[in-house]
């Protein structure tokens, strides 16, 4: 796993191994001593806070507990009841299909935003400013713009749409197109955050490949593609897999414009994660849907991570 | 700052003036679009006694800061703000340093089962905090830090994000400039220091503005840990605004400008330093 | 001391043994007791009023001080809920009616020795007690009433919604009042689990069967009772796609002249009160019978307090002193559940809505919520999702009704 993991240490210069010939013993505490002294300030609030509350909630995932009465041990019980329950495919299934919609969306705006206000545009930093309010503002606010905005019957969109001879769907009240309302606003919201990551990423790409490139003949399109995301993809890299981290937790922004509705049509994991802890007196279920998640969260990570070496060059 | 001001940036040029013309007016009707929730925030947060209409107005028929200065009188909103301002700058800090050192030694030195840690520090990003918040608590009220700073502050000390952003940074640093670094002698401590945080400067400004957006507007787990009154924030305060059967939207908009604005200002200072900010060692 | 146990038995599984650091240190040298207390009823606007009732209560009892915690009610049950788990709840805390049996049924809350019963009113304090015993007072109620906008009635030649109206009636009246051209609808109600249970007992159904296991509204009066919710939508009331159920849409329709009757609870008096019309309320109609919605908040005291029978004195005072009825019938803040009519005339003379007298008659006929044995929330989550199911025309009400039965079994059923 660890070769597969990190292909760039491969690269890696390993001064340890390197200069072991001579003196192994010191020289290697030294350099335990540093990859310590690197690595605890952040390894020692992660165990304590994040992994030991983890460990926790998959103890508490053996349990039947509703948080007032002592928890009962029902071994992989929760589990069982998750897997039979037709429910627990819907909500993966809801999950799934915002990540598959919002994810293009987000990136490749998220992309051309970054481009276009990389160039010399008059006034882009206010322009970047005003990207960016979205991604502060809170979903209450965003929310109800939304819904407004997409109002089947009242809305600026339908009745845009309308315009140009198209009947608008019923959007967040129609099941069917509650997720893509949910879709669309969650893209528009964090255009910005995309926008900021790959502006720095954009910042510390060479001028001299693209004007050797532009002497070499190559247009705009082929520009982009040979030497701009390429150079762009460890950015992409980081956008990717941290879209889809969060783009399996995805909770306010149904919490805010559906409440899960219609019909549960855009029930999520984590709403309902938050449901039987808070709600439902089922904290154990609760904990075992989370390390379901976890384990297709995790994979999904891990097919990207060993994927990676196809496609992210770095420095 | 003079100097960096010259640097020229790889930029991908629209070619012609009709693609140009074309990008200003869909940048500027996408920015429009972008600006107009917060142009509404604003007009209602003016409106005195608005409910919400269907029909947002985009002029206040009858403007007035009284909302403003509710939102001041009836809550100590002052003391609420310095909460949440020391909470944002110690997280931030905390989390600069801590990203910053791990994503050096993630990305430098090379260690038995590095891969390994590097996935288990992506992995704490994969449960979700509604389900972590009762056993973080439960340790929390063993450690005796229930209704402290400190409670608030040590699960945001380090973050996986964070480290993640900057790995990807430091990855980017050509590695002849620590080789050329070591040959003049230095060692790893030097070499963080003065090769590759300033190499990362728009990564760092980067995270500066997540971290502290993260902790601004973090909900959950202030409003379990930080019970008392005065040791309030601000996302928690403003959840107060709405009641159990009624809401006066013009003082929760109020609080939602108050919210944002420091938001945006530390992005629009930080965004000269992600713009401009790759270092002057002249190396490119 | 079970709850120390599961708490130190998931610290320990992660592995940080943190030996000798309990940090429980009691106070029994004869100074004050300080007892807590974790609210939202005063959140948002009335946390002085509180404070009012504090003061007095500390200046009658030296030897006990109380203090306040407020926090927003949208999030004080997930803050509660992990207090509860953690063993860190406040000596006394407020409850909603929903959760009552819950906590109960799980040893939360201790038994209150009232030292008056009689103060309070009955049918508000009898919703909690269990097996006879009183486990949380209630600290205020609310009801929902019949709003109604007279300039619309007078304009359309109608009388005026009275106490012995029935459905009937009032369909009638929405119907002739509904132009659709000018924008005025003529009634609105809620399609949800909490005008459901009320309307259920209007038509003389039951939500739940008796021992509280299984429902029993899918029935001829139950799916009478869900269609006259279900059919006012896009007939009299705003459908979905028009904005109904949206926050404040009903309030600011009516706010806005363009809705005769408005299903909602009282308090929305303060909302309402500077609209450049007539207007007042009635109770609501039933149909076989009278039947009006109470929310009622209560406080309960720890089971594991130290100091429960301080607790118990605070829990009385602050839900049935004078200095309570004073501050609250002063600030207009929700109701006290007191029975001494007496006490409560300055306000019937509040002003608009004339009619304040209704509020007290809807009382002579409670439908409190249903409780099932176990899943209160997610049987209450499921009632209106199936419901709106039906508004939306994507169901009939027999088979949303004939779903929720099935799915609220599975969840309830012993």
């Amino acid at each position: 796993m660890t070769a597969t993991l990190l292909p760039a240490e491969a690269r890696a210069p390993e001064p340890p191994r390197a200069s072991a010939g001579r003196r192994p013993g010191r020289r290697r505490v030294r350099y335990a001593l540093t990859v310590l002294a690197f690595m605890l300030p952040s390894a020692i609030p992660l165990t304590a806070f994040v992994l030991v509350p983890m460990v926790s909630a998959a103890w508490v995932s053996l349990q039947e507990w509703n948080l007032l009465a002592p928890p009962t041990f029902v071994g992989f019980d929760n589990y069982a009841k998750l897997l039979n329950d037709p429910n627990t495919g819907a909500i993966f299934l809801h999950t799934l299909t915002y990540i598959v919609g919002y994810l293009p969306l987000v990136y490749i705006g998220g992309l051309a935003l970054a481009l276009a206000l990389n160039t010399r545009l008059r006034g882009r930093s206010v322009l970047r400013g005003i990207y960016f309010l979205p991604v502060i503002t809170s979903w209450i606010v965003v929310a109800l713009v939304w819904r407004w905005l997409l109002n089947p019957s009242t809305g600026v969109v339908n009745t845009v749409l309308g315009w140009f001879g198209v009947a608008g769907p019923g959007w967040w009240t129609d099941p069917a197109w509650a997720m893509p309302s949910i879709i669309i606003a969650s893209a528009w919201k964090d255009l910005g955050f995309v926008m900021v990551i790959l502006l720095a990423g954009l910042q510390s790409i060479d001028p001299e490949l693209l004007d050797a490139a532009r002497v070499d003949g190559a247009g705009w399109w082929r520009r982009l593609f040979s030497v701009v995301l390429p150079l762009l993809s460890p950015s992409t890299f980081f956008v990717i897999v941290i879209s889809l981290i969060n783009g399996f937790q995805v909770f306010d922004q149904v919490y805010a414009m559906t409440g899960g509705g219609p019909g549960g049509a855009t029930q999520v994991v984590v709403q309902q994660i938050y449901d039987l802890t808070f709600r439902y007196g089922a904290a154990g279920e609760a904990s075992a849907l989370s390390w379901l998640l976890f384990a297709v969260v995790l994979a999904v990570t891990v097919v990207q991570i060993v994927g990676q070496k196809r496609w992210v060059t770095y420095g | 700052m003079a100097d960096l001001a010259l640097r020229r940036t790889a930029r991908m040029r629209p070619t012609g003036l009709a693609a140009s013309v074309v990008l200003h007016l869909v940048v500027i009707l996408g920015a429009i679009a972008m600006f107009f929730p917060f142009l509404w925030t604003i007009v209602t947060s003016l409106t005195p006694g608005a409910g919400l209409t269907l029909t947002p107005a985009l002029i206040p028929s009858d403007p007035s800061l009284e909302a403003y200065w509710r939102l001041f009188a009836e809550r100590p909103f002052g003391r609420i703000i310095l909460n949440s301002l020391g909470l944002a700058v110690a997280t931030t800090l905390a989390q600069l340093f801590t990203s910053a050192t791990a994503a050096y030694a993630f990305s430098r030195l090379p260690f038995r089962g590095r891969g390994v840690v590097f996935a288990v520090y992506l992995a704490t990003m994969m449960i979700p905090l509604q389900v972590l918040i009762v056993p973080l608590f439960v340790e929390l009220k063993a450690l005796g830090l229930v209704n402290t700073y400190l409670g608030a502050l040590l699960p945001t000390l380090a973050s996986a994000f964070g480290i993640f952003l900057l790995r990807q940074a430091v990855h980017q640093v050509p590695r002849e400039l620590d080789e050329a670094a070591t040959l003049d002698g230095a060692g790893h401590f030097r070499i963080f220091w003065q090769i590759i945080l300033p190499n990362i400067r728009p990564a760092l400004a980067t995270l500066t503005v997540f971290a502290f957006m993260g902790s601004w507007n973090s909900f959950l787990w202030p409003l379990v840990i930080l019970r008392a009154p005065e040791l309030q924030t601000l996302p928690v305060a403003l959840a107060g605004l709405q009641g159990q059967y009624t809401t006066q939207w013009d003082i929760v908009m109020a609080g939602s400008v108050v919210s944002v604005l420091p938001m945006l200002a530390l992005y629009v200072f930080a965004q000269k330093y992600v713009i401009q900010g790759v270092a002057n060692s002249g190396i490119k | 001391m079970k709850r120390l146990t599961i708490a130190v038995g998931i610290v320990a599984v992660g592995a940080i043994a943190l030996a000798g650091c309990s940090a429980a240190s009691g106070e029994d040298d004869g100074s004050p007791v300080t007892i807590t207390y974790t609210n939202f009823i005063s959140n948002g606007g009335n946390e002085e009023n509180l404070q009012k009732i504090v003061d007095a209560f500390e200046e009658e009892n030296p030897d006990i001080r109380v203090e306040v915690t407020t926090l927003p009610y949208g999030d004080y049950f997930t803050a509660l809920q992990t207090d509860l788990a953690a063993g860190t709840q406040s000596d006394v805390f407020d409850i909603e009616y929903a959760n009552y049996a819950e906590f109960q049924a799980n040893g939360v809350l201790a038994p209150i020795t009232v030292s008056d019963p009689s103060v309070y009113r009955q049918s508000v304090l009898e919703a909690y007690q269990t097996d006879g015993t009183q486990y949380a007072l209630p600290s205020s109620f609310s009801d929902v009433v019949l709003y109604y906008n007279k300039d619309l009635f007078d304009a359309a030649g109608l009388e005026y919604p009275s106490a012995d109206w029935t459905w009937a009636d009032e369909k009638a009246a929405a119907e002739a009042l509904t132009d659709e051209s000018a924008g005025v609808w003529g009634d609105h109600q809620p399609v949800s689990f909490y005008e459901y249970y009320k309307a259920l007992a209007q038509n003389g159904g039951e939500f739940l069967n008796a021992d509280r296991t299984a429902v029993a509204f899918n029935t001829p009066e139950g799916i009478e009772a869900a269609k006259w919710l279900v059919e006012k939508s896009g007939t009299v009331m705003p459908t979905i796609e028009q904005g109904q159920g949206t926050p404040d849409f009903d309030t600011n329709l009516f706010k806005e002249g363009k809705l005769a009757m408005l299903h909602t609870g009282i308090w929305v008096f303060g909302a309402v009160a500077d609209v450049p019309f007539e207007w007042d309320i009635a109770v609501e109609p039933g149909n076989v019978r009278q039947a009006s919605a109470v929310f009622s908040n209560a406080v309960g005291v720890s089971a594991n307090s130290k100091n429960i029978e301080a607790a118990g004195k605070w829990a009385e005072f602050l839900t049935s002193s004078d200095t309570m009825i004073d501050v609250r019938l002063d600030s207009g803040w929700e109701l006290p559940p007191i029975s001494d009519e007496g006490k409560l005339a300055v306000y019937l003379e509040k002003g608009a809505p004339a009619n304040r007298q209704a509020v007290f008659d809807s009382l002579d006929g409670i439908a409190l919520p249903p409780v099932a044995q176990k899943g209160q929330s997610e049987m209450q989550d499921i009632m209106t999702e199936e419901l709106v199911e039906a508004q939306a025309g994507r169901k009939t009400v027999e088979e949303a009704l004939a779903s929720a039965e099935e799915r609220i079994n599975a969840v309830i059923g012993g």
